[in-house]
C-alpha cells in the first residue's frame, strides 16, 4: 500500500446534493428540474466561434439509467457530452447557449466554477488515460486533488471501493504499487472508470469508452456499466449502435442538418426508449440511419 | 434527410433474396390449396401425389430460410424496419411451411378416400371453402407486397364465412347417416374442412405480421379487422 500519510478526519460526502456545483447562485426563474432527472439540457446550442455545431438540444438524463447518444460523425453528440461537465470550456472558441441543469442548478450560471464541475462529473474517454502513477495513486491522487483529506486507512478503503466498483480490484489488489500503464487496455479503461467514481459522482460521462478495446474487454466494460447504473446515471457516446442497444435505457439520435447557408449543424432528431428507437423509431431520419440508409 | 443513400447495400440485397424465398413458399402454398381441394373433391390421387411432391419443395425452402436467416442475423445485427422484417420472416417461414403441411393432410385424405362413397353437397362445401381461402392468401400476399395495412385488415372479415362453413361441416357429417363407409369418408372430409379453416387463420396471421412490419405495433386483428387488441390476448 501507499506510504503517504493523509490528514485525519475528512470523509467523502456520499450524500446529495453535490456541494461543489450547488455552491453557485441559482439563476432566477430557472424551472424546476424533473425529479427523475439528474441532468437536463434546455435549448442548448454550442458554438465554435460563429459556427453553430449543435442547436436547441433539450434532453433529460434520469437517475439510474444509461442514456446513449448516437449519430453520424459531425452530428455533435460528443460536443453535447462534453457540454455536460463544461469540458468544452477548455476550447477557447467554444460557447454554450441555453442551460444545463445538474440537480436543478444551471452549471453554466455565473459563479459556477467549471473546474469543480469537471471534478464532480467525471468523464471516461475513448483511449484510456491513466495518470503516469501507480494504480493506487491513480485513485488516491484524483481523490486528493478533489479535496479529499481522509486518513491513510480511509484512502485505502476509498481505493479498494473504487476498484471494486470498477470490477478491477481482484485483478490488481496484489500490485497496487505498479504503474497504471502496466495494465491491459481494458484494465486501464476500468482504472479510469474507478478514478471517475472515486469522486462519488452521480453522473458518469463516457465518450466512446470501448472504441480502443477488443470485444472481450468491451463486453466487460458494458457489463460494468450495467452494474454501475445501480448507483449512477451514465451518459455514453458511441458509434456502435449495437452497443447502445445492449446497454442503454434511452437513446438520443443526432443528425446533421444543412441550413440555408450550407452550414452543417447537429440536431437532436429523436430521444426514445432504446427498445423503441431500435425497433420502431418515430422519425424517418432515425430509421434511415439505423438501417444504413443514410445520405 | 432528403438525399438518402443505402450504405448497407449488401445486407439489403441478401434481405431481398430472403424475402423472395419466403414469398415463394406462400405462392406455392396458394397453388397447393387449389390442387389439394381439387384432388380431394374429385378423387384425383395423381393430383394429390403432386401436392405432396410440391410440399417437399416448401420444406426445402423452409430449411434454407432458416439457414439464411441465422447467417444474416449473425453477420448483421439489423435494426428498425430491417429488424421487424427479419422478425416476421422467421414467423412467416413457420406459417407457410404449416400451410403446406395442411395441404399435404388434404392430399393424403384424397388418397385415403379414393373409391369410398361420397356426398356431393359436402364436396361442394369443401370447394366453396377452397374458393374462399385462396383469395385470402392472395390478399395477404398483396397486402404485404404493397405494404397496405388496410388491405391486411380485410382478412378477418374474409375468414368469417370460412369459419361458418367449417362449423356447419359437423352437421353435414352427422347428417350422412349410419353407412360406415360413407361415415368414414365424411369424417375425413371434416378433417379437410378443419385444414382449410386453419389455412384461413394462417392467412389472417400473415396479415397481422404485415401490419406489424408496417406499423411497428405488435397486435392481433379483432373479428372485424378494424380494431386492434393490444394486450397480447387472442380475442378472435
Amino acid at each position: 500500500m501507499n506510504n503517504e500519510t493523509y490528514t485525519e478526519e475528512a470523509t467523502l460526502d456520499t450524500g446529495a446534493p453535490r456541494p461543489e456545483v450547488a455552491a453557485g447562485p441559482k439563476p432566477a426563474g430557472a424551472p424546476a428540474t424533473s425529479p427523475n432527472h439528474v441532468m437536463e439540457t434546455r435549448n442548448m446550442s454550442i458554438y465554435y466561434g460563429d459556427f453553430r455545431a449543435v442547436a436547441d438540444v433539450s434532453l433529460g438524463f434520469a437517475r439510474n439509467e444509461i442514456s446513449a447518444l448516437i449519430g453520424p460523425s459531425g452530428c455533435g453528440k460528443s460536443t453535447v457530452l462534453r457540454s455536460l461537465n463544461r469540458m468544452n470550456d477548455l476550447i477557447a472558441s467554444a460557447r454554450t447557449e441555453g442551460e444545463v441543469h445538474y440537480h436543478g442548478t444551471n452549471i453554466y450560471a455565473d459563479g459556477i466554477d467549471p473546474v469543480r464541475v469537471r471534478r464532480t462529473i467525471g468523464m471516461v474517454f475513448q483511449k484510456p488515460n491513466p495518470f503516469p502513477k501507480t494504480i493506487y495513486d491513480n485513485i488516491a491522487w484524483g481523490a486528493k486533488i478533489n479535496g479529499y483529506r481522509g486518513s491513510k486507512a480511509n484512502i485505502d478503503d476509498l481505493v479498494q471501493e473504487a476498484l471494486e466498483g470498477a470490477a478491477l480490484w481482484d485483478e490488481v489488489k496484489d500490485k497496487l504499487q505498479e504503474s497504471g500503464y502496466s495494465l491491459s487496455g481494458g484494465q486501464q479503461q476500468r482504472l479510469c472508470i474507478a478514478r471517475a467514481i472515486a469522486t462519488k459522482p452521480d453522473v458518469i460521462l463516457m465518450d466512446e469508452p470501448c472504441s480502443a478495446l477488443d470485444p472481450i474487454a468491451t463486453l466487460r466494460i458494458e457489463e460494468l456499466m450495467l452494474e454501475l447504473k445501480r448507483d449512477y446515471s451514465i451518459v455514453i457516446v458511441t458509434h456502435n449502435m449495437q452497443q447502445a442497444a445492449r446497454v442503454s435505457d434511452k437513446t438520443a439520435f443526432f443528425n446533421v442538418k444543412l441550413n440555408e447557408t450550407g452550414m452543417r449543424t447537429g440536431r437532436l432528431v429523436e430521444y426514445s426508449p432504446t427498445e423503441q428507437l431500435f425497433t420502431s423509431p418515430n422519425e424517418k431520419d432515425t430509421e434511415d440511419y439505423i438501417t444504413g440508409r443514410f445520405g | 434527410m432528403t438525399d438518402t443513400r443505402d450504405t448497407n447495400t449488401h445486407f439489403h440485397q441478401e434481405l431481398e433474396e430472403l424475402e423472395r424465398k419466403v414469398l415463394s413458399m406462400v405462392d406455392r402454398a396458394e397453388q397447393m390449396v387449389e390442387m389439394a381441394v381439387q384432388a380431394v373433391t374429385s378423387d384425383d390421387t395423381d393430383l394429390a401425389a403432386r401436392v405432396i411432391e410440391l410440399d417437399n419443395a416448401i420444406d426445402q425452402t423452409y430449411m434454407e430460410v432458416h439457414q439464411d436467416w441465422t447467417a444474416l442475423m449473425a453477420r448483421n445485427q439489423p435494426l428498425g424496419s430491417d429488424l421487424r422484417k427479419m422478425t416476421i420472416f422467421i414467423q412467416l417461414n413457420v406459417l407457410f411451411e404449416r400451410m403446406g403441411d395442411q395441404c399435404v393432410n388434404i392430399a393424403k385424405i384424397a388418397q385415403f378416400n379414393k373409391g369410398l362413397p361420397r356426398v356431393q353437397r359436402i364436396c361442394e362445401q369443401i370447394r366453396e371453402m377452397g374458393d374462399l381461402v385462396r383469395p385470402m392468401i392472395r390478399t395477404a400476399i398483396e397486402a404485404y407486397v404493397r405494404g397496405d395495412v388496410d388491405e391486411a385488415r380485410l382478412l378477418p372479415a374474409m375468414d368469417q364465412p370460412v369459419d361458418r362453413l367449417n362449423a356447419n361441416m359437423y352437421k353435414e357429417t352427422v347428417a350422412v347417416g349410419a353407412n360406415p363407409q360413407l361415415l368414414e369418408w365424411a369424417t375425413k372430409m371434416l378433417m379437410v374442412s378443419r385444414a382449410l379453416e386453419r389455412i384461413g387463420d394462417q392467412a389472417v396471421d400473415f396479415g397481422e405480421q404485415t401490419a406489424y412490419l408496417i406499423t411497428g405495433e405488435r397486435a392481433e386483428f379483432d373479428e372485424d379487422g378494424m380494431a386492434w387488441s393490444t394486450d397480447g390476448n387472442d380475442e378472435s
